[in-house]
Formats: C-alpha cells, structure tokens, sequence
C-alpha cells in the first residue's frame, strides 16, 4: 500500500484536474459534467468510498446526481481520499441520515436557488414541506411517521420525475403514495382512511392515466399537491379541478350551485363526481344523481330530468351521425365536409357537456338544435347513398329477365336437338 | 344492302387463317381449314365432333376463362380511372364508386369475378385430380393449369392493395410480415415485394406494375399454353371409354349451347352480387394506425388469414408447400391404370388441398381483427411523432363488429 502512494497521490491529481474527483464541491462546472459523461467513471483506485461501496456506486450512477457531478462525499462527508475505513469514516463523515438529517442534507443543494437556477429546479421545496401536512408532522411535531424527501425520491438512484423508472413517475406516483397511505395501521392514528389508490386507479383520472397513458391526468399530487402536499379544503375543491377543467368550473359558476355560499355550497365537484373515484355521470343517470340531495319529483330533480333529455338527445344524434359517416365511408364517398361538420357537431356536443353545469336549459336547447342539424345533414347525405344502393338492385329484373330468357331458350333448343339426334342422347 | 355486300366481300376475301387466333385464345376448339373462305372454315371448325362424355361437368375451365376475360374487361374500364398513388389511388377509387357513371357496376363486377374464378379454378382442378386426368399424357396440361391457378392468385393478391385503404394496407401488411418470415426466400421476396421498410408507395406502384403488366403477359402465354395442350391431348376420357365406339357430339350447336348458358348464368351471378353486396371501403390507409377489425374482400385472403391466425406462419408456408406438391404429383404418380382410391397417399394430398382450402376459408371469414405483430411499423413511427393523416370518424372508431360480404 505503502509503494502504491506515491503513484495514486499523482492519479489523484490528474483525477483532480480533469474534474474527476476532487474537493468536495457543491455542483460541478457544465465542462466536468460533461467530462464525467464522456469519459469512465471514478473507479477504486481514484475515490476511495469505491473500494467499498462499489455497490452503491452502480446505483448512483443511474441517477442524475452521479451526471451533475455530485459525489459521496457531498452528502455523506468524510474523507474518500483516504483508503482507510477509520479515515475516510472520520471528520464530519454521515453514513445513514434520520428523517430530519436528510431534508437538510437535500436542502443544501435544493434550498439554494443559486445552484438549482442552472437546472431549472425550483429552489422552494422545503419551504412548501413546511406547509405540508407531511411537514408540519415531521418538522413542528418531530413526528417520524411523516416523510421525508428520500421515502419518495431513491437518495441514490435519484431519476427525473419524466423517468418511467422513478417513483415520482406519473405512472408510479400513486403506488409511491400508497406505500404509507396503503398501510392501514400507520394511517389509523390519523383518522385518514386507506385505498384511496385503488380508488383512482379505476377513476376517470386513473384509466386516463393508466390505459390511456395520458400523463397529463392528475394523480395524488395533481390535486393534493407533492411537497406541499394537503388535502384541499371544502370551498377549495372547485378551484383544485378548476385548474384543469377550466370551461367546467366557469359554467358550474354560473350555475345555481356555484351561486351558492358558504354553508349552503356543496361539495363542488365532488358532490356528483367523487374524489378519488372521479367517475363520469352516465347522462342517462343525471336525474337520479340530483336525487342524491334534492327530493325526488321536486323541481330541482324535473330540471335535472330535463336537462337529461337534452343531452340524451344530442347523444343519440351524434351516434346517428357517426354511423352515418362510416356508412357514406364505406360506400366510398368523399366526405371531408361531413366530418368537418361532425367535429363541429362534436365541439358543440362538449360545449353542451360543459353547459349542463350552468343548468341553463335554454342555451343547452339552442346547442342541441345546432348538433341536430349537423346530424341531420350527414344522414341525408347517407340516406341518398342508401337509396342508390337500393336502386343499384333495380339493375337485377333485367339482367336475371335476359339470362333466364337465354338459359330457357338455348336449354330449349338443346332439349330439341337431342329428340332430334338420337345418337346424341347419351350425351350427359 | 351495303352493310350485306360488305359482309359478303369480308366473307370471301378475309384469309381463314385470322381464326388461328381464336384457336389459340380457346374460342374456337376444331382445327382451321384455311382453304376454305373464312365463313365456312368457322362452320367447319365449329361442326368438329367431341367425344360425348364431354358435358356440363367440363363447364368449370370455360367458367374461369370467362370471368378471367371479364376481370381483363373490367379492369381495363378501372384503369381509365385509377391512378396508382399513395395521394391519388384512394380518391379515385372512391371517384370510381361515386362519380363514374356505373362505376360501382364495374368495380364491384370486378371484386366478385376476382372470387368466383378462384372458385371455378379450385373446382376445375378438383375435378381433374380426382378423374386422374393430371397423369401422363397430360402432365404438361395440369403443370400449366395449377401455374395459372398460381397466375390468378398473384393477380388477387397484388390487386387486392390497390384500394390502399386501411383494410386492404394492413392486410397486405400482415401477409408480407408472414413472407418475410418464410425460411430461406422470404426475406428476399418480400423485399422485392415491398420495395421499403414497410408497405408503402414503392409497395403500390410494384403491386400496380405487377397486376397490369406483368401479370396479364403471363397468364396469356400460360393460357394459350393450356389450350394448345388441351386441344393436343383433348378431355380426359372415364374408366372404360372406348374412344371408337363413340359417334361424340357437335361443337355446335350441342356444346356451344351449353357454353352460353352457363355464360349467361355466371355473368348473371356476378352481376347480382355486385350490385347486392358491393365491396365496402375502409378509410384511406395509414401506416399510422392500425384499423380496429379487417374487413375481407378475397377468398385467398381468408384461406390466408384462418392459415396464419390457427396455424401461424408454418401452416401458411405449409399449405403453400402442399400447393407447390400438386405441381410435381404427375412426376410422382405416373400410373394411368391404377384408380385414385387404391392411391391413399395421393388422394390424402388432393384431399388436404381442397377440404383444407375450403376449411380455412370458413375460419378466415370469422377473423376480422389486425393482430399485435401487423402494427409493428405503426408504433415505430408513432415513436417518430410523425402526425397520422386520416381518420374513421370523429371518435376514430371502426364498426369491428359487422362484417360484411365481399
């Protein structure tokens, strides 16, 4: 080891020079980034933490700290120069982080807005874990059931949130969620109930996101947000789906409902659609869900009814309309007009989606009418291609009239020929 | 009056020679005494006697020379319209279905022909097989036979892309994928096929050139190869015809008779079936997309679908290999006493042929839905974000469900 020193003191300096390794440094420079990508990794030989903990380094360098440049050292401290366990061990050296060690380990680089403006991070995330009910658990209660950043974000492999394989993924988030939330004996002293993933992953949200793979859906932290993560309150659920559904939430407004104050609001959005089961009202069910607050045949529930018809109607038009498209398609007409009307018909059957919010039945009747007479329009087209088919039909009484007439008279004939041509007759 | 001396002057100065012609496209049977003036030559070519157990049952060959030469008459009205580009072909075929006075007529005369030919070649050659009429002296007539039946369907399987909708895209699509995985030739082939990466314009013009050049020439030459040997050889008697004992019957009037009304039944079969099941069309293809169901409009491409789908690439390799063994049976089974039924092995492979075409076509026309394998090119150029042109409907949905006749 002795006669090793000597020449791994000089690699260590050209180690230090190209940016390999070195003093410990917040954030390496873009030029020793991009070295450290382009060329080998640190091996045993240069970083001393390697020697042992080769394993962690594989882990590490899949995550994107390893490409920012980021070391051991800089989040566990000691010394990697050394080759000697007690050495490199010593100093200010951290091998395992508490709870409350690691958000401050994490904030030294997350919390300096002058490190993260490179990368476009915001630099405010530990401000928000304050304001979280995951904070105020963790940093004003000293309550460790609470997380901290690394139960959600892998401390080694830590991977982008737009990477599949991260556990902030979209597709993964909820089951990162759900790896606290899911456990009914760590939720129970807080009176927060579980499967509330499960929930989601069969709502509207969930099959967006799961079988569409529409990452745009909302999952956990698209309503409760992420690092400052809480439950919305009542009168704030409107405004949380509003962010999405912005048409929806102006019309549900202007509705009767979101006229209502205080006391007298219901549950916004929730109050038909659910929370974490958000699930569509079937229009053929509008009526009986109003029944869920208002009393049955009351005037509430008629209006709810009405306003069932309407949608049921410019449902079934649109039906009509499409099937008439496909047949005038098959049929082989040109029909670029016809589905321009019907994507018109189809902007103005979700304007009529979104209306049924403001309950405003007259304006719902006016775009009814107005996806009618699109409807109307491409199934005439397709009535006047059916009734082509059917004259096309026509051509057969003449055409079977001349082949019958030809096969009787020609079978005639030949029938006349083998009476009169007996040596004929064994023919077939 | 004029009109008559016209006539009469074509009649005698007109070379009786000129109905060597027909001879060879088998309009004309008897030999041509080219001595004599031309209408009486056609009087003496058409009294030539045939042996009398030539019948109704021979009616199958004539079936299939007639819709071939209404596929050719159709096609050459189609080809006045149709333009073979990706841009332009599916417009103008559905110019061809909606705008060309009868064009529908003719298009769909044309869809329906290119089926019942296959059915009326599979009926001629299952009755000439099972007769043993395949054996020497006529081995040459039955190669040349199962080579046109081969003809017919590269004819089928290069038109049927030449709608280039959804339907017939990936059809083509999966048949080629199904080629290309054939040992040995198959990668080459469907290269040369293909002519890209994926079915696509090359692929068009290729099918094109092929159906309307290539093709025609050598179904000609094979079918005046047919007749030659046909007429040197004649009809295959039955067991224990005594070829000096039989007076035979006329052309004409007795067999010409027959031929027309079989003809008129035959035109007036395709025709009802065009006009009462016209072929529907698919949207405008589109490598993009893969459409929610097929909708068949060839026999072969049941026959081919059910083969690949139940059996998987080997058992249409398979079934094109026991194709490939009716062509040398007659090097195999030269023996021209022995009956086909003391010939089990033999009779095994007609049997497998035909049963198993007709099998397969049954489980083809219950298949209507692209499998994962055919959109393999789709999802590698949706990786390439390349926006997708055309679609079914608003909601881009496709009625799987119905299924129509061809």
């Amino acid at each position: 080891m002795m006669k090793l020193a000597p020449s791994l003191g000089s690699l260590f300096v050209l180690a230090c020079t190209l940016g390999l390794s070195g003093p410990p440094s917040a954030v390496a420079s873009a030029s020793a980034v991009a070295a450290r990508i382009q060329e080998p990794a640190s091996s045993a030989q240069q970083y001393g933490c390697l020697i042992c903990h080769a394993d962690k380094r594989r882990a590490f360098q899949l995550g994107v700290h390893s490409d920012r440049g980021v070391q051991c050292h800089d989040c566990h401290g000691g010394n990697p120069e050394s080759f000697e366990a007690t050495q490199a061990h010593g100093g200010n050296f951290r091998g395992s982080f508490g709870k409350l060690e690691s958000l401050e380990v994490c904030a030294s680089c997350h919390g300096d807005p002058d490190q993260m403006r490179q990368y476009g991070l915001p630099a405010d995330q530990i401000a928000e874990i304050r304001t979280s009910r995951h904070g105020q658990l963790l940093l004003d209660d000293r309550n460790f059931d609470a997380p901290t950043c690394s139960d959600c974000h892998d401390p080694h492999t830590t991977l982008r949130a737009d990477d599949a394989r991260s556990g902030v993924h979209p597709i993964n988030i909820s089951a990162t969620c759900a790896n606290c939330h899911d456990d009914e004996s760590l939720m129970a002293p807080y009176g927060i109930p579980t499967g509330q993933v499960a929930e989601h992953r069969h709502s509207a949200h969930g099959v967006a996101l799961y079988e569409d793979q529409n990452f745009a859906a909302p999952t956990c932290i698209g309503c409760h947000g992420s690092h400052a993560a809480l439950p919305p309150g009542v009168g704030e659920i409107s405004n949380v789906c509003g962010r999405c559904h912005v048409n929806v939430r102006r019309a549900f407004d202007l509705g009767p409902h979101g006229r209502l104050e205080g006391g007298e609001a219901p549950l916004g959005c929730t109050g038909c659609h659910s929370n974490h089961d958000t699930e569509r009202v079937a229009t053929d069910r509008l009526a009986q869900t109003c029944e869920g607050c208002h009393e049955a045949g009351g005037s509430e529930t008629t209006l709810g009814d009405e306003v069932q018809q309407v949608l049921l109607r410019a449902e079934n038009e649109m039906e009509r309309a499409n099937e008439a498209l496909h047949e005038l398609v098959r049929g082989g007409h040109e029909v670029s007009d016809e589905r321009f009307r019907l994507r018109a018909a189809l902007t103005e059957f979700r304007n009529l989606e979104t209306m049924q919010h403001t309950l405003d039945l007259e304006r719902m009747e006016d775009v009814a009418r107005l996806i009618a007479s699109a409807s109307l329009d491409i199934r005439g087209k397709a009535e006047v291609s059916a009734e082509e088919k059917w004259e096309h039909k026509l051509l057969l009484f003449p055409v079977w009239f001349f082949a019958l007439g030809i096969v009787f008279l020609a079978g005639y004939r030949l029938r006349r020929l083998r009476v009169e041509t007996p040596d004929d007759q064994r023919t077939s | 009056m004029w009109l008559g001396q016209i006539g009469g002057d074509l009649r005698q100065s007109t070379d009786a020679s000129l109905l060597s012609s027909l001879r060879f496209l088998g309009l004309l049977y008897g030999p041509i005494d080219r001595k004599l003036p031309i209408d009486q030559a056609l009087r003496k070519a058409w009294a030539r006697r045939l042996p009398s157990h030539v019948g109704w049952r021979h009616s199958f060959g004539g079936i299939a020379y007639l819709l071939f030469m209404m596929l050719v008459v159709t096609g050459v009205l189609l080809s006045f319209y149709y333009r073979p580009s990706v841009d332009e072909a599916y417009p103008s075929l559905q110019y061809i279905s909606t705008e060309v006075p009868f064009g529908w007529l003719v298009r769909d005369f044309h869809v329906w022909s290119a089926n019942l030919i296959v059915l009326a070649i599979m009926a001629h050659m299952a009755r000439v097989f099972f007769l043993g009429a395949y054996r020497p002296p006529r081995e040459t007539s039955w190669l040349v036979g199962v080579l046109l039946l081969f003809i017919v369907l590269a004819f089928g399987g290069t038109g049927y892309l030449l709608p280039w909708d959804q339907w017939a895209y990936w059809t083509t699509t999966e048949v080629m994928n199904v080629v290309r995985q054939t040992p040995i030739v198959g990668g080459a082939i469907s290269g040369l096929l293909v002519g890209d990466v994926f079915v696509s314009g090359a692929t068009l013009s290729r099918f094109f050139a092929l159906h309307v050049i290539i093709l025609p020439w050598a179904a000609f030459g094979l079918l005046v190869l047919h007749f030659v040997v046909v007429r040197r050889h004649g009809a295959a008697p039955p067991r224990g015809y005594v070829e000096t004992q039989d007076p035979g019957t006329p052309f004409y009037p007795h067999q010409l008779l027959r031929i027309v009304i079989v003809s008129a039944l035959v035109l007036a079969l395709t025709l009802s079936l065009a006009a009462m099941f016209p072929r529907p069309i698919g949207d405008p293809a589109t490598p993009f997309e893969t459409p929610e169901g097929l909708v068949s409009s060839w026999i072969v491409v049941d026959v081919s679908l059910g083969l690949i789908r139940t059996l998987g690439v080997w058992g249409f390799v398979g079934f094109s290999l026991l194709g490939l063994l009716l062509v040398i049976l007659p090097l195999v089974d030269r023996d021209t006493e022995t009956s086909l039924r003391r010939k089990p092995l033999v009779l095994s492979v007609g049997l497998l042929f035909f049963l198993g075409f007709l099998a397969f076509w049954a489980v083809g026309r219950k298949i209507d839905a692209v499998p994962p394998s055919a959109g393999i090119e789709s999802r590698i150029l949706d990786e390439r974000a390349i926006p997708a042109p055309g679609e079914a409907g608003v909601d881009g949905s496709e009625d799987s469900e119905t299924r129509q006749e061809p």
